[in-house]
């Protein structure tokens, strides 16, 4: 008996041993992060769910507002630019201090650029920018190598931070607590693995926020984050899964929000597959594929009937450039398709090979591949489902060794995007090949007019070019926009978030009821 | 004794060479690069070379795996993260007593779950007290931990509210994860304390105890419960084994910053410094905790302190 007492102590002991009971501290909003946080240095990495906690951290010369028709200027005052379009002189905002009380200067801003210049994970956004110097302590001048419209979404992403404080924390910059950034909150506590406690910057230039205490928390299981919300652990939960929305609604009141997403699920054909003696280079195969599509039955299937169904790459609501009109869409036609087979001399149908997509078998991407397999198999088109891991379908998809694929993008805000799917410079990114000694497509325009997208300035005019892009390669019959997934956004009933966003939610908006 | 000790301890030095061996070896054969993964699609291949120079990822395997022994052992230096630059030690010691924690509370749960079932229906066999937690327990060695997981935190966090669902900053974090990963290795030691039991019973000297007069108490657990627990202690310390591997699926269930989850986080960039630490300690922990059951074969059992005190070899 003596001994089993032992062991229960024993036991307590180790028990007791991990840590303290927490102490009930100030009001704090808690807020998950799906992926560890690497850094506190903003350009360590360009993962979304990591960009959405430095954004409480770090502004930009321009800001994003998703709800009210993108950029807006935030640390600049005023932009002008030259009439070559090549020169950008960016005046900044009065009043702005660093974290650490330190103002805001020019040479802060041409220090921050000339970083994130230096490191090449920000080469798509900064290679165009030749030069970058301060006039005075107010003033920036951009020097382009060639005209670039696209150049607000640089001026969102490159944050500034203060070239004091980051030079004097030197190696340890973004691996400990500091306070160069210019937003409504600076990092107090941070730890890669579990996440970071923020404060309220009471010197925000635009007023201290209501929110005094902000809380991440690692939390990459949906379900676990489903029950720490349901639990009142978490105050604010965003990207929630559609599966469990009536459950999360319910928890959250009126708290909530379904949100047309700033992604696309769509599906391409690689017309350049040998399967089946090159079946899928024939036009109208393809085009009998797409007119099978039944895009309603894939908003059912993947988002409960609660998504978009999609005929833009990029939703018009966030990227004003983006052609709403002007371009073949492939509306659901049986009859159409099945004409299609027989003019392609398949009257009794035809198999394409495999629909290849990556992630879980219960995922948006898989769902899709299952409804498209149905509806072709409505025409006689037969085809098999493959859904693997993403390491080994998408080297596979860059590498165009595939049939069919289920792909998806997110997180656009310029047109200028596209070139990432159709120009040939693209290479490990784009899925369908347009360059190519065996391609029938009209490639060199397509490159032509993404050129001519980037360099001008005038909106009508990039909508003009982009318009006739995209009719180019909708015509082509190799990708089909198919959903815009919603994003659902829900929230603790002592929270008020203002107009909910999908993506870059801002902390100093909120506030306690 | 002190010599068998040491000798195990020097066993440490071959077992973490050769794992640090294997995985710069699978780190050399598998496609991809840390810089790629750090710089994005992107970066030119000019820039992806030069970080992964800098990062010293290019140099040849050999001589790699030699500046990493060289460097851990004179410098005690276990590199920095690609990913976070961050001091290889500095996150994963952190990580890798949280891990340890959870094992070692969830092996003594395991023990002190299943042990005293298992004397009972030994004890009881062929009764009612018998059948019901035998069957109750293959149900639940059959069930995988990441259920039970599930179940506690539906009853304890979603429809009680009692426990809370992530993290381990207090005791309340711990209770749910622990449990988790003891449940299943508890039922496990009672199968095993019932079968180990059951044959120090049926021995000889269990029957003279009996025949001497010895009380069913005595009878039990001095002289059954003490033969019968060798082969326990060898379950259990190879359960906690286990367990600091298998510890993931409640750190990652539970949102807990254990070695485990961090392991496979890193694996997706090819964070070279941290799997290797990462999985030299848990090496090192393993080995470590054999010997311990080693050593504690030799506090239970007379015969095997005799013969590491004499030297004698059988």
């Amino acid at each position: 008996m003596k001994r089993v007492l032992i062991a229960v102590f024993v036991f307590l002991t180790v028990l007791a041993s991990c840590t303290a009971f927490a102490a009930e501290g100030d009001k704090t909003l808690v807020l998950r992060t799906e992926r560890a946080v690497p850094s506190l240095d903003w350009e360590q990495t360009t993962n979304t769910s990591n960009m959405k906690v430095w954004h409480q951290m770090f502004e930009g010369l321009y800001g994003m507002d998703e709800a009210n028709n993108g950029y807006y200027n935030e640390l600049a005052k005023d932009v002008k630019i030259s009439d070559d379009q090549m020169t950008y002189t960016v005046t900044l905002i009065d009043g702005v201090t660093f974290q650490n009380g330190d103002p805001l200067k020019a040479s802060d801003v041409v220090f921050s650029y000339n970083r994130a210049r230096k490191n090449s994970r920000f080469n798509y956004l900064t290679s165009m920018i030749e030069d970058v110097s301060s006039t005075d302590d107010k003033t920036v001048v951009f020097k382009l190598n060639k005209p670039y419209s696209p150049i607000a979404h640089t001026f969102f992403c490159v944050k500034i931070a203060s070239e004091r404080e980051v030079t004097e924390q030197g190696e340890k910059y973004g691996t400990v607590p500091h306070k160069a950034g210019t937003g409504a909150y600076y990092v107090t506590e941070f730890d890669v693995a579990t996440g970071m406690k923020m404060q309220a910057y009471e010197g925000y230039w635009r007023g201290a926020p209501a929110i005094k205490n902000v809380q991440y928390v690692v939390i990459d299981d949906l379900s676990a984050a489903v029950i720490a919300f349901k639990n009142n652990e978490l105050g604010y939960f965003e990207d929630v899964p559609l599966s469990e929305w009536d459950f999360l609604s319910e928890a959250s009141g009126e708290n909530n929000a379904l949100i047309k997403g700033n992604n696309i699920l769509f599906t391409a054909i690689n017309y350049l597959s040998p399967t089946n003696n090159n079946i899928l280079a024939n036009q109208k195969v393809r085009e009998a594929i797409f007119y099978a599509v039944n895009k309603n039955d894939i908003n059912l299937a993947v988002s409960n009937g609660r998504g978009v169904e999609a005929t833009q790459y990029m939703p018009s609501d966030y990227v004003a450039t983006s052609p709403v009109s002007g371009f073949k869409t492939y509306d659901y036609n049986v009859e159409k398709s099945k004409e299609l087979l027989k003019e392609a001399g398949y009257p009794d149908g035809v198999d394409v090979g495999t629909i290849l997509t990556y992630g879980a078998t219960s995922a948006s991407k898989a769902i899709l591949a299952q409804v498209l397999q149905a509806n072709l198999a409505e025409v006689g088109i037969t085809a098999q489902v493959s859904v693997m891991e993403a390491a080994v379908v998408t080297p596979r998809l860059y590498a165009q060794d595939y049939d069919i694929c289920v792909f998806s993008d997110y997180g656009n805000y310029d047109y200028n995007n596209i070139r990432q799917q159709v120009h040939s410079e693209s290479t490990g990114m784009y899925v369908v090949r347009y360059k190519d000694p065996a391609s029938p497509f009209n490639w060199q325009r397509i490159e032509e007019l993404v050129d001519a997208g980037v360099n001008t300035a005038d909106v009508a005019k990039r909508l003009e070019y982009y318009t006739e892009l995209w009719s180019i390669v909708m015509d082509t019959a190799t990708i089909l926009p198919c959903l815009h997934d919603p994003v659902g956004v829900v929230w603790a009933k002592d929270l008020d978030v203002g107009k909910p966003v999908p993506t870059y939610y801002k902390v100093r908006t909120f506030k306690w009821k | 004794m002190y010599k068998y000790v040491l000798k195990r301890l020097l066993f440490l030095i071959p077992t973490i060479f050769g794992v640090a061996f294997i995985i710069f070896l699978v780190m050399n054969i598998t496609p991809g690069d840390p810089a790629r993964a750090l710089l994005g699609l992107s970066a030119p291949q000019a820039d992806v070379d030069t970080l992964n120079h800098e990062l010293g990822y290019d140099l040849p395997f050999l001589q790699k795996y030699f500046n990493y022994l060289k460097n851990m052992i004179l410098h005690q230096d276990f590199g920095r993260s690609y990913f976070t630059k961050q001091s290889v030690f500095d996150e994963v010691w952190p990580r890798y007593v949280i891990t340890i924690k959870l094992a070692l509370i969830g092996v003594l749960l395991s023990a002190l779950i299943g042990i005293p079932p298992g004397i009972y229906t030994a004890v009881k066999q062929y009764s009612l007290w018998d059948t019901i937690p035998s069957v109750i327990a293959f149900f639940i060695a059959a069930i995988p931990a990441f259920v039970f997981g599930l179940l506690m935190l539906f009853i304890f966090s979603l429809k009680l509210n009692w426990l809370p669902s992530f993290g381990a900053t207090t005791v309340y974090h711990f209770i749910m994860p622990t449990l988790t990963i003891a449940i299943p290795p508890a039922a496990q030691v009672m199968r095993f304390t019932k079968s180990s039991m059951l044959e120090a019973i049926r021995q000889d000297y269990v029957r003279t105890a009996r025949a001497k007069g010895a009380s069913e108490r005595t009878v039990i657990w001095k002289h059954a419960l003490m033969n019968a627990l060798l082969p326990v202690i060898t379950q259990v310390g190879l359960s906690l084994g286990t367990l600091i591997c298998g510890a993931v699926v409640a750190e990652k269930m539970f949102s807990i910053p254990g070695i485990g989850s961090l392991i496979i986080d890193r694996i997706l960039y090819k964070d070279e410094p941290i799997l290797l630490a990462g999985t030299i300690l848990i090496s090192i922990c393993f080995t470590v905790v054999m010997l311990i059951v080693d050593i504690t074969y030799a506090f239970i059992d007379p015969r095997i302190r005799a013969k590491y005190t004499t030297g004698r070899k059988e």
